[in-house]
């Protein structure tokens, strides 16, 4: 194969000039959210690096994100190693350990400093001063805010480092947050998912490797092209919703003829993701399709809105048609306010959560359940 | 007398540390310590939460070896609650164990493990031709010449196979070489690559692996593709307690599971068994008997030799529960029960049962604290897990500061992980474990094998005429360890295969049936109940308990592989699993312990569970508590 060019090899055998390249560099220096005076680096890199540098840190995790970012059809995983990024940093696919890792992290953030993309998977644990997650003798969070001031960019792979992910669940025993919690000051990518689909997190790479820029992003700082839509609105079984046409329980004759799972707990209309448009395996199927209702693994705090498998409550609202019950009979306007009713339900669910700490009496847990 | 710190361990799921105290005069390892630095919690919040959900936190434990924490979970609720699932829902299940174990193991081998072994440096010596002419020589060398059954014969050839081309592998130095010549090393940056141990096999093996790391990369995502048809989505599919979510229907155009579904599943699965009979299989089996015939490298046994443990799994059909001892009586690989002293030999070794009710008496399995970051009202007494107190005590490192170490004390506390122990004994879990209980079980005349049990022996008799070694030599070892991950994945396959000619067969009987939903009602269920779910996960026998009180989970708790592997020593049990092995390994350069990082990945180690934060009345501890069995992802058998 061939080598990739620098962004300013490609532009001269174009015969586009010096001149415009400078300009396009001070334009990626702004859209890259950096100080104009990184400009110089900026050009630096487009002259000399050809592959952009991506660092991986993990935190609280399960591994789970590599895992799908390997399971990627399109770029394949060896095309995305080997020839669209250079992965200097990576505890699960590094061939190196211990100190001369621990060593060539330093050298990689000296010799790219500013330049390259921190990608980070897991939340960040700050109970105790972070040792519930030590790495070479350190804390997790002070080795990610040593790392993240002289990134580029950081990306948060995952629900964990999205949102805090699992761990950040009531109670929370940990004190688990949030990459951007703790990183201030650097254009952050939000890509969660419990874990992400595999071509969403190759894309937001395959994006930065190819165009040079941050994909355009929703005011939560998701890249839009991935989380511009509900999984509701890309559904292949929306007609049933709309039609009033639902699964009532497991096996039964809805689920087998593909109807709607919204009464089995889907919160496909509350949670932003790709699942229902671009699928997993590249179309193969989601968990929608595969039976299971959507447990919105990609939504702020969707750990905290469980059981995961029952209705979310019906919310009396002003206006009466949001009896989802009724959905059918007034197709679409009451579906668009169900929508809506599972926002407003979902948000109300999470405050009436019962915490774990500190233990309520029984019959009041009860109550808050039914 | 040097000691050694490797932290962060790579090529893991998790965090790890490992400290050595090396000679190096000799190489000797005279003492060494496994330190897993991290825990999260997730016990603790699963507390108060519908037990109906406990599967999709558990599964959260890890996402190397996805769905065995699901599948534990979903088991210890359905046992709790006494729901027998559907016959096909538990074909399903044994398909996506099977599934995930095949991919699980190549994946492990090909790209957390070969680079122990495999050196791109050295690939770039490689003779192209030569390449091509070892790779025709090893495919016709190392084939083992089993098969499992298989009804439904889909597969016409070989659907993916080892390119045998000189200009194939020319390609591929090209590309390492411009790799290399570019600065930019990526994944292979930094690396002891100067250290003799990769000369040890010529550089057109190199070669040759280096392009099977690459295939595989670009193919093992097809090997799951039964989680899926069945589950939606890879890592962390989708489970119900009950069965499976996944309707089946012939009659329903829009049907989750229905002919063509069947078919993605079923390519799959052809794929799974090329895979690992041209690829896995030939290539590890090669590098084996270098190792072992021409260079004599038989270290690193550790506990193989003398206590191992297993629980059993692929239940042949539905069954009723598993603490009343219904599931141990109709399972295709009953690796359940105890050897101690297998390195004495296959007939000498002592065999003990562990069945039904021994999952839930309180002196059979137990924890110790002793160099766990803990403390226990009783000093010094063991706790069953259903009994487990899990008050922490970080004490520090022996050297340096609380946030930044320099040292960790072996004398005192320096784990998350807490010592659980079978009968008073620390015991070794995983693909070599379970060889070892069938090999011993089969051979000792204790049970008639099954296929998958036949082809599990057959493989170990074939393997030691190649290396003239018995088994009991060469399986006690980091090689023997590795190469039993290997053989596994073509039993796994096979599996994987049997259970989907099941499914078709009973689906074509007329029974669609996925999920039993008589108790799925909380209202259904006994004010108070409690279960064990068991499985064989990829890294060994995993275990979830779980006490359900007033339709909510009072308590839950996971004993995992890797704490059985990755736990610290203990006064009277002795030696953790990892530490054993480490200690009877010889390292070569003390500050280049590439033997050390080769002996930790053949458990394929997996530390991301975490802990829980109660005691045995359910209240809240001031500090962080760690449940002792979670403290490393067990479910991935890591």
């Amino acid at each position: 194969m061939e080598k990739r060019m620098t962004m300013w090899e490609s532009f001269s055998s174009r015969g586009i000039s010096r001149r415009t390249f400078l300009k396009t560099c001070s334009a990626l220096t702004v859209l890259m959210g950096l100080p104009f005076t990184d400009y110089k680096k900026v050009v630096e890199a487009a002259t000399k690096q050809p592959l952009p540098v991506v660092v991986w840190l993990h935190g609280h995790e399960c591994t789970g994100c590599d895992e799908a970012f390997i399971r990627s059809q399109s770029p394949l995983a060896s095309d995305l190693l080997l020839n669209l990024i250079s992965l200097e940093y990576s505890d699960t696919l590094s061939a190196s350990s211990g100190e001369p890792f621990e060593k060539h992290l330093e050298s990689v953030i000296k010799q790219y400093d500013g330049k390259f993309i921190l990608a980070v998977e897991g939340g960040v644990p700050l109970a105790d001063q972070g040792i519930s997650c030590m790495i070479g003798g350190k804390p997790f969070v002070d080795i990610l805010k040593g790392v993240a001031q002289h990134a580029a960019a950081v990306i948060e792979y995952g629900s964990c480092a999205a949102w805090g992910g699992v761990q950040a669940a009531k109670p929370n025993p940990t004190g688990s947050v949030s990459v951007s919690k703790v990183v201030a000051g650097k254009p952050i990518i939000k890509v969660p998912g419990c874990p992400p689909i595999p071509e969403v997190m190759t894309g937001v790479v395959m994006h930065l490797a190819l165009f040079g820029q941050i994909p355009p992003l929703d005011s939560q700082g998701r890249p839009k092209q991935f989380f511009g839509n509900r999984i509701h609105d890309t559904c292949y079984r929306r007609a049933f919703f709309d039609a009033g046409m639902f699964a009532e329980r497991f096996d039964d004759a809805g689920s087998r003829a593909g109807w709607c799972l919204y009464k089995l707990g889907c919160r496909g209309p509350e949670t932003y993701n790709s699942c229902g448009n671009m699928r997993w395996w590249n179309g193969l199927s989601y968990p929608i399709q595969s039976g299971s209702p959507c447990i919105g693994c990609s939504s702020d705090g969707f750990w905290d809105n469980g059981p995961f498998m029952e209705r979310l409550p019906n919310i009396v609202t002003p206006n009466s048609l949001t009896n989802a019950d009724k959905v059918g009979a007034v197709a679409t306007i009451a579906a668009m306010v169900g929508v809506t009713a599972h926002a407003v339900a979902s948000s109300l669910q999470k405050a009436k959560y019962p915490p774990v700490e500190p233990p309520k009496d029984e019959e009041q847990e009860k109550e808050d359940k039914h | 007398m040097k000691r050694v710190v490797v932290d962060p361990v790579t090529r893991i799921e998790g965090h790890l540390r490992v400290e050595l105290t090396v000679d190096e005069t000799t190489g000797k390892v005279q003492d060494a310590l496994s330190s897993g630095t991290a825990w999260r919690g997730i016990e603790t919040i699963l507390k108060g939460r519908d037990p109906r959900d406990a599967w999709a936190f558990t599964q959260r434990f890890c996402g190397v070896c996805t769905t065995v924490h699901a599948l534990a979970s979903v088991r210890a609720v359905e046992d709790a609650l006494g729901i027998q699932i559907p016959k096909n829902a538990n074909y399903i299940r044994n398909i996506m164990a099977a599934s995930q174990a095949t991919q699980d193991h190549l994946v492990h081998f090909y790209h957390l493990h070969a680079l122990d072994w495999v050196s791109p440096v050295e690939a770039l010596k490689a003779d192209p031709v030569g390449t091509a002419s070892i790779q025709n020589a090893i495919l016709s060398k190392y084939d083992l010449g089993l098969s499992g059954p298989v009804e439904f014969d889909t597969g016409a050839y070989p659907k993916e196979f080892p390119r045998a081309t000189p200009s194939f592998f020319k390609a591929v130095q090209d590309k390492v070489k411009k790799l290399v010549e570019s600065g930019q090393l990526g994944i292979f940056a930094a690396h002891w690559w100067d250290h003799p141990d990769y000369r040890l096999l010529p550089p057109e093996v190199h070669l040759m692996a280096v392009a099977h790391y690459l295939t595989m990369l670009d193919r093992q995502r097809e090997l799951v593709a039964s989680h899926v048809v069945f589950g939606g989505k890879n890592p962390h599919p989708q489970y119900i307690v009950g069965g499976m979510p996944c309707a089946i229907s012939m009659n329903d155009m829009n049907a989750p599971v229905n002919t063509a579904r069947l078919g993605v599943v079923d390519a799959s699965v052809n794929l799974g068994i090329s895979a690992v009979n041209y690829f896995d299989l030939p290539d590890l089996r090669a590098i084996g008997d270098i190792d072992v015939t021409q260079h004599k490298v038989v270290d690193g046994g550790g506990l193989a030799g003398k206590c191992v443990r297993g629980y059993g799994d692929f239940p042949e059909d539905t069954y009723s529960g598993i603490a009343n001892g219904d599931y141990h009586k109709r399972l295709l690989l009953r690796c359940q029960g105890v050897v101690e002293n297998f390195a004495a030999g296959v007939m000498a070794a002592k065999f003990t049962n562990l069945e039904g009710k021994d999952y839930v008496d309180p002196e059979i399995i137990t924890e110790n604290i002793e160099h766990s970051w803990y403390t226990y009202p009783q000093a010094g007494k063991g706790l069953h897990p259903f009994a487990g107190v899990t008050d922490p005590q970080f004490t520090g490192p022996k050297e340096g500061t609380k946030t930044n170490w320099k040292y960790l004390d072996e004398k005192g506390k320096y784990s998350w992980i807490k010592t659980p122990v079978w009968r008073g004994r620390t015991a070794e879990v995983g693909p070599l474990a379970r060889y070892i209980v069938v090999y011993v079980k089969v051979k000792q005349g204790l049970m008639q094998p099954t296929w998958a049990e036949k082809m599990m022996v057959d493989q170990v008799d074939a393997v030691s005429k190649v290396l003239g070694a018995h088994a009991h030599v060469w399986m006690v070892s980091t090689v023997g360890r590795t190469a039993c991950r290997g053989l596994e994945s073509q039993v796994m396959a096979y599996v994987n295969k049997y259970f989907l000619d099941k499914l078709i067969k009973n689906i074509g009987a007329g029974d669609t049936a996925t999920a039993n939903m008589e108790k799925f009602e909380p209202a259904t269920w006994p004010k108070e109940a409690r279960g064990v779910g068991l499985h064989e996960a990829p890294r060994g026998a995993l275990g979830h308990w779980i006490q359900i009180k007033d339709g909510l989970t009072a308590n839950y708790q996971a004993v995992v592989p890797t704490t059985w592997n990755g736990c610290p020593r203990d006064s009277r049990a002795g030696y953790g699993a990892y530490e054993a092995s480490m200690i009877e390994t010889r390292v070569k350069e003390a500050d280049k312990p590439l033997e050390i990082l080769k002996v930790i990945h053949s458990f394929d180690p997996c530390i991301a569970c975490a802990t829980h934060l109660f005691d045995t009345e359910g209240n809240e501890k001031s500090v962080a508590h760690s449940d002792p069995f979670l403290n490393v992802c067990g479910g991935c058998g890591k």
